[in-house]
Order: structure tokens, then sequence, then C-alpha cells
């Protein structure tokens, strides 16, 4: 094994984070970050359903045929993810609400399919169901840090307690109504992928191209 | 010359090595306002022209002066017409009382002042507010700071309603600043129109300050629909219906962001950009036809249940940011097209997406901000496909 | 496989020792697959059914007890809810009918059912079709007198349809509170319709004026009949604003619940 145990908990968070290095999930991040309670049961989610597939994966993964390989993998999400839906249906009737159809899709969670793809098929259940911790966290980890920024400065308040009193409510702080819709949080995420590449330029990519310089003095 | 011997005493000390080199893009930035650059081309190809970057934003500052003037005009005018029925509050009232000029709507030079006023906070405040971060970024980044700021700050501000808080009006051009331009590079190397971007940023941050019916006239109690708005809920002819014929409008004396409620002082601005070929013709030959084209075929199709579709396009023209945005916006070299072929397509777009917006989208009564954005994002596409057809073109030319 | 793989015991082993792309297995991993994947999530189905109808019924409930001023969280909400009583109405007559089980009737459902449901020609509020039916909610005071009825409202605003309730006084004319429950309008400016603040304009309005024609209206000033029939428009919400005025107008007019509130005043229901 390559890598420790340790290793694969820590390195998604920033290193080989899904989101910001491999670009992955950025669609859910949009949907569910407008407050930091719908992003942390979101980031919940993605990690049970991350993990507990990987390890499903992992356990069958000699036995899974390579045509239908796909097909496999996509059965055994898509039946984490319905019980997850389920679940949150019957316990958590408020946030499946907000969530609507986003859970659904944690099937098309690219991160999901890539890690059963990419780790699970090739290590044995226990180091992909680490593995799958990880990449959850990591997800769950901007998902957090996306759903601070947009609930603190666009609604005032963080998981539903208020640390700024809107002027709407009589306080003096105006929210950004910008960061209460979804495209916000492209920009915010740029803004983190710009931060961890400042703090980590190793994840700069090489550019494909050399500006030529034409300009002195 | 004195000033220049100080500047060659103290270059040395900016450049490379020197005890100041961090500082050299704030050096730079004070001796090239004041001389011209010393910047010259190093690689091939080689074009001499007297036109230089500083030329070229010099003159667009210039092309806005009569839209300041107006803008400045209208404000005041509007403000001293609706301070008679309602009284006046706020330090403004006290600057013109204790100087004496006083409210008299019938006096341009009142106006103006008056005008003035809330033109100048909103002016500053961006120029130190971007120039701030454009300094920063200019120190990290080792690039110089581009007289395009210049020109940024000033559409900005022109494009503000005169009632904007100015903590927001700082936070617009951060905005525009950094994620319009620096993050991809700096001057040149943007592909939005740093100004649209950060007007952009308020009007979806901030809805209820930067539109409305109350904001126009910054007068308590005082509540003025801008044309648009009235067209959007019962059509156009309620416009004149409500005592603004199609000559105020296009002289200005409507309801607007500073700068762009005057057609007129517009277009002076447009005869002083194409005269000295600043602003390209294609691009505003495209984005009129696309609107009159679009706005004619929408005539013509009807609707009974939206007045806008009845709008001629004499009237899209002179109501809205429509003007200013075609002189000011569109023509905008670097995040428009580069092709001359895709000049004409991206004006026609925008003007297309501009008529699109205001007519058929039930959300935004204004449709040019968004309209130029659609096309700043598109105008590399555009490039892309021109330049494709051409070498198709030429290589069967060839076969 | 190295060679220390020990040797497949009984028919399973040697099954799964099968080559792993072979047809039969394959075939074999698809169908286990399936059979387990699928009694897996149908036993999570069925398990937590019932758990997930109570919450939907909650949900609802909680809507009508914040509309009727009663909800705090915390509260329990099926026996706060008990104290209603929900009873189907006729729109056309304005009289309560004992065609269907008023517990379980569902007004969507029963909205796009043909049946039960006429297309509109004049929709100002943007519905398409509307149920003849609705399911209504009286509360009663300690005699046995209605004290207030909660009336189930939708139509268009800017970006989504947007589903509440109004509660009326028993007089059938003054308003004790509004509330929307679903909607998509704009954050920050259409979605206003949940402040708190806003919905506060909304209690102690009337409905019609002493000669019986419906006057209340939500626009940024006040029409000829004054600021007893007037709601501020949100502002910024031009569009959302109106989508609200029409199908508050709609649902209490003629074409809504008017018979109903005449029948109220006059005391035929009770």
């Amino acid at each position: 094994m390559s890598q420790t145990r340790r290793q694969m908990l820590i390195d998604p968070l920033v290193d080989n984070n899904p989101i910001t290095l491999q670009v992955l999930g950025i669609c859910s991040a949009l949907a569910v970050t407008s407050s930091l309670q719908v992003a942390f049961v979101m980031s919940l989610a993605v990690t049970f359903v991350t993990a507990f597939s990987s390890m499903f994966i992992s356990m069958l993964r000699n036995h899974i045929p390579g045509s239908i390989r796909i097909i496999v993998q996509m059965v055994i999400i898509a039946s984490l993810v319905i019980l997850v839906d389920q679940v949150l249906k019957a316990y958590a009737y408020e946030i499946s609400k907000t969530l609507s159809v986003f859970v659904g899709l944690i099937i098309t969670n690219c991160i999901v399919m890539g890690r059963a793809e990419a780790f699970a098929m090739k290590n044995p259940p226990v180091a992909s169901f680490i593995d799958g911790i990880g990449n959850g966290l990591g997800y769950g980890l901007i998902l957090m840090l996306v759903g601070f920024f947009r609930e603190l400065f666009g609604a005032g308040s963080l998981f539903g307690i208020t640390i700024f009193e809107t002027v709407n409510n009589g306080g003096w702080y105006v929210p950004n109504g910008m960061l209460l819709l979804p495209p916000s949080a492209f920009f915010i995420i740029g803004l983190i992928i710009w931060a961890f590449r400042a703090w980590k330029p190793a994840q700069v990519e090489e550019r494909e191209y050399k500006i030529q310089t034409v300009e002195s003095h | 010359m004195g000033l220049r011997n100080f500047f060659d005493r103290v270059e040395p000390h900016f450049e490379r090595g020197g005890k100041y080199e961090k500082y050299f893009p704030l050096y730079e930035m004070v001796e090239s306002f004041l001389y011209t650059p010393k910047t010259v081309t190093t690689a091939a190809p080689h074009a001499r022209s007297y036109i230089d970057m500083k030329r070229i934003m010099t003159y667009v500052v210039m092309a806005t002066i009569p839209c300041i003037l107006m803008g400045m005009y209208n404000i005041g005018f509007q403000v001293n017409t609706a301070i008679e029925t309602l009284g006046a509050t706020g330090w403004r009232v006290w600057v013109l009382e204790t100087t004496g000029i006083g409210f008299n709507a019938a006096n341009p030079m009142v106006n103006i002042l008056h005008g003035a006023l809330y033109f100048l906070p909103i002016y500053i405040t961006t120029l130190v507010a971007g120039g701030i971060f454009e300094v920063i970024f200019a120190t990290i980044r080792r690039h110089e700071v581009n007289e395009g700021f210049l020109v940024t700050s000033m559409l900005y501000a022109l494009i503000m309603p005169p009632d904007a808080p100015l903590w927001q009006v700082a936070l617009g051009i951060i905005f525009g600043v950094v994620i319009g331009k620096e993050v991809f590079g700096g001057t040149g190397k943007n592909f939005l129109n740093p100004a649209l971007t950060g007007r952009a940023f308020l009007y979806f941050a901030y809805p209820q300050e930067m539109s409305g019916d109350t904001i126009w006239t910054p007068v308590d109690g005082f509540s003025g629909a801008t044309s648009l708005a009235i067209a959007a809920s019962d059509g156009y002819q309620e416009i004149v219906a409500r005592g603004t014929t199609w000559m105020d409008s296009f002289l200005g004396f409507v309801q607007g962001s500073i700068g762009e409620t005057s057609t007129l002082a517009c277009f002076i601005g447009l005869a002083f950009l194409l005269t000295t070929r600043i602003a390209n013709w294609r691009m505003i030959a495209g984005c009129l036809g696309g609107m009159i084209a679009f706005s004619t075929l929408l005539n013509l199709i009807g609707s009974d249940t939206n007045p806008m579709f009845a709008m001629p396009w004499y009237w899209h023209l002179v109501v809205g940011g429509y003007a200013f945005g075609l002189v000011f916006m569109v023509t905008e070299p670097v995040s428009g097209s580069h092709t001359n072929m895709g000049r004409f397509i991206y004006g026609a777009l925008i003007g297309f997406m501009v008529v699109m917006i205001r007519v058929i989208n039930p959300a935004f009564p204004e449709g040019m901000m968004l309209a130029i954005l659609f096309g700043n994002v598109f105008a590399p596409l555009i490039d892309h496909f021109v330049v494709q057809a051409n070498i198709r073109r030429r290589a069967r030319r060839h076969v | 496989m190295s060679d220390a793989t020990p040797q497949p015991k009984g028919p399973l082993g040697r099954f799964l020792a099968l080559p792993t792309d072979s047809v039969p297995k394959t075939v074999f991993v698809a169908v286990m697959l399936c059979l387990v994947a699928s009694m897996f999530v149908s036993a999570a189905a069925v398990a937590l059914r019932p758990l997930q109808e109570v919450n939907k019924l909650i949900d609802k409930q909680v809507n009508i007890l914040q509309v009727a001023g009663m909800y705090e969280p915390g509260v329990d909400v099926v026996e706060a809810f008990g104290v209603f009583e929900p009873q189907v109405l006729e729109i056309a007559t304005g009289t309560f009918t004992d065609q269907f089980d008023a517990a379980s009737f569902d007004d969507r459902a029963a909205a796009s059912d043909p049946a039960l449901s006429v297309a509109l020609d004049d929709d100002p509020a943007g519905i398409g079709r509307q149920s003849k039916f609705v399911t209504v909610y009286l509360l009663r005071d300690d005699a046995g007198g209605i004290d207030k009825v909660i009336m189930p409202i939708h139509g268009y605003g800017l970006w989504s349809t947007l589903y509440g309730f109004i509660a009326l006084e028993e007089n059938g004319n003054d308003i004790f509170g509004l509330q929307f429950y679903q909607h998509g309008e704009t954050p920050g400016l259409g979605a206003e319709i949940d402040n708190p603040r806003w919905k506060a304009l909304w209690p102690g309005k009337r409905v019609a004026d002493a000669n019986g024609e419906l006057q209340i209206h939500v626009a940024k000033a006040p029409n000829a009949s004054g600021a007893d029939y007037h709601i501020d428009a949100l502002a910024g919400a031009t569009l959302t604003s109106v989508g609200v005025n029409n199908l508050v107008q709609f649902w209490l007019g003629e074409t809504g619940y008017a018979s109903f509130l005449a029948n109220l005043k006059s005391g035929d229901i009770s």
C-alpha cells in the first residue's frame, strides 16, 4: 500500500481535494450551500455514501465482471442513496425538503463514482472505506466553507442562528442577496481554489502556452 | 523641466535592484500619468502609432464629459424639482444653504452643483476603493497600474444610481476590479467589462438599493419609476402619458443612473470616439442593427399580455442604459470581439439580447448590463468561429 | 491468483471461482446484486413509510398552525392541530360536502383531476385548473361557534407557484393572517413574502367594503378604498407582489371563496 491510512484520510482535505483540485461534485456544491445546516447534512450523506459504496464495491471487486462494472457500481451507489433519502425523509423531514432532489443526485456525484472506479476496484475494503471517508470529508470541508460564507454574509446567520441582525429584522446588516443565489458558489469556490493554490503552489497547473514578453521599459 | 529631472533622478531607486524595487508600479503610475509612457515594444510585429494605451484611455474619459455634465445637471434638476414639494434633508442641504447656492430648479448651474454633490462622493469612493486594490495587485503581481482604471472608475461611477450607499459603491468596484479583471491577469486580459462586473454584482447582491422606484431621485418620500419600469408594466405609451416625452428621454431629463439618462450626451461622446477611431464602428453598427431588427420583429409579432412587445426601436434607444452601454461598454476593445466580422456579430448579439431581456424576461426591466456581459462571454467564441471560417475559406482557395 | 489460493469448496465456491468475465458469472453477479439491492431498498422504504407519512402530515399542519398564529417551536403539532376541524368545501356553492373524507382529501390531486376541477379561461392567478373542492380548516371557540377559518390559496408569482393559506375571522371579512409554505421566488426580493415583518401587515385588514365589493389589494400605495384594504407591496419585487395581489383577489373574489364567505357572514354555516 503506497499510502498510510492516515494519509488516505488527510490527503483529500487539502492536498487532493475532490472539489478544489479535481473539480468534481460542483453541481451539488452550488445547490445546497446557501445554509450551513443543509450543507452539513449533505456532507454527511455524501461521506456515508462514498464510504460504504467504496467498501461494498471493494468487497466484491474480484467478482465484478468488467463488462458490467459501471452498472454494478451504480446499483450499489443508488441503493445507498435511496437509503439515505428514505432515512432523511423519515427523521429529518425539514432538511430533506430543502435538499429535495439533491439527495437523489448524489448518485451522479462524480466523487462517489470516481472513488469507486479509481480506488475501490483496486484496493481492499478497509482501505477503500477510509478513502471514501476521506474524500467525503474533503467534499464536506469545501461545502461547509462555502456554506459558511454564503449563510453568514447572505443571511447574517450561521446554522440558522442570527449573527448579524439584518436590516429587514430591524438590525444593521444589509444581507448580500447574491450569495443566496446558486451562482455565487462559483465565486466562492474559485476564491477557495485561489487560496489553496496560494498556500500550496504545487497544485497550480502548468500553463499550456507561453505568454511572450512584448514590452519593456 | 524640473519635474522630469526629479523623475530621472529617483527612477533608479525603483528599478530592479533599487531600494524601492517593490514600489515600481506606484512610481510608474505617477510618472506615466504625467509623461508619455516609455514602454516600447520589443517583439515582432511592430506597428507605429501615436495612439498608445494612455491616450486611448484618456480619450475615453474625455468622451464621458458630456455624460458627466448632463448627468449632474439631471440629478440636480430632479432633486431640486422634488424638493419644491417634498422638502429636503441631509448634509447636502446644509452645504447648499451655507454657500448660498440654493435649490432653484430653473437655474442650470445650481442644478449642476447640486448634482455634483451626488456624483463626486460616488466617484471619489470609486477611485479610492478601486485604486487601493489596483495598487495592491500591481505591487504583488509586479505589473503596472494602468490608466484603464481611470476609465473603469469613471464608467462605473456613471452607472450608479445617485443614491447608492457609498460602502456598496466601494464593494462593487472592488469586486469589479478583482474578479472582473485582476484574477485574469489585469488590464488587457479581462474577458468581462470590470465596471459592468461590479455593477452586476451590486445589482444581484443589493437589489433593493440598485433597482426600484425610490432610488433614482434621492429625496425622502419621492417615488418615480424609470421609463423602462413604466413601459414594462403599462406599455410605452404610458411613459408619454405620465409627462415624459421622447425628447425628454433623448435629452436625459428622466429617472435613471447618473450618467446614462441622456442619449444626446452619449452620442456626443460617440462622435468623439468615432472621430478619433477609439471606438470601432462595426460594434456600434452591429448593436444598433440587432436592437432595431429584433425590436421591430417583436412589434410585428405583438402580444396581448406583454405591453413591452409593442415598444418601438426609437424608444428602446432612448430609455434605460442602452445608449450609454452602446457607446462606452459595447465598444470596449478588450472584452469585445477582435475580428472585424466578429465585431458585427458581437454587436448584433448584444442588440438582440438587450431587447430579449427587456421584453421577454419578466424579472429585469433593464437589459443592457446583462446583455453586454453576455456578449463579453461569447466574444472569444465568436472570434474563434470567424477565424476558423476564414481559414477554411482560404484553404479551399488553394485546392 | 497465487499458488497459495485454497481450492474452492462447495457449488457456490466453485461458481465464484469461475473467471470473472465469463457469461454465467456475469449473469449471476448481475442477478444477485439486483436481488440484494432491491430487497435492501424496499425493506428501507417499507419500514420508514409510516414515519414519512407522519412527517408530511405534520409539515402541512405546522403551516396551518402558523397561519392561525398558534405555532411555537417544540409544540406537539398533532395535539395542537387537533383543535382544527377540516371540512371539504364545494367552492361554487360555498357549502361543506360529505362526498369526501376531509382528513384525506388531496386538494392538489383534485386540481389536476378533470372530474373534480375546471380549466380556467380567465386566469389571473396563473393556476391553469381550479379544483371544485378544497379543504378548509375551522377553528371553533369554546361555545362551539366558528372562530377562524383557514383556506388554501395558490397562484403564480414571478418564478414559481406560491402555495399558502389565508386565515379569516368568523365574520368572513377580517384577515387574521397569511402564510406561504412553498414558493421559489428570488431570495431577498420576492422571497420576502416569508418575512415576518411583511406577514405582520396582513392581520386586521379587510377583504370587502360595506357594500360587499372586494377591495383587498397588494400595491405600492393604497387605492381609493383606503388603508384598511391595502397591503404594502414588497420593495423591489414588483412581479411577486402583483402575483400575490392577483391570487388573493382571485381566491377571495367571485371565482374563489366569495359564496363561502357570504354564507359565513349570514351565519348559514356554523
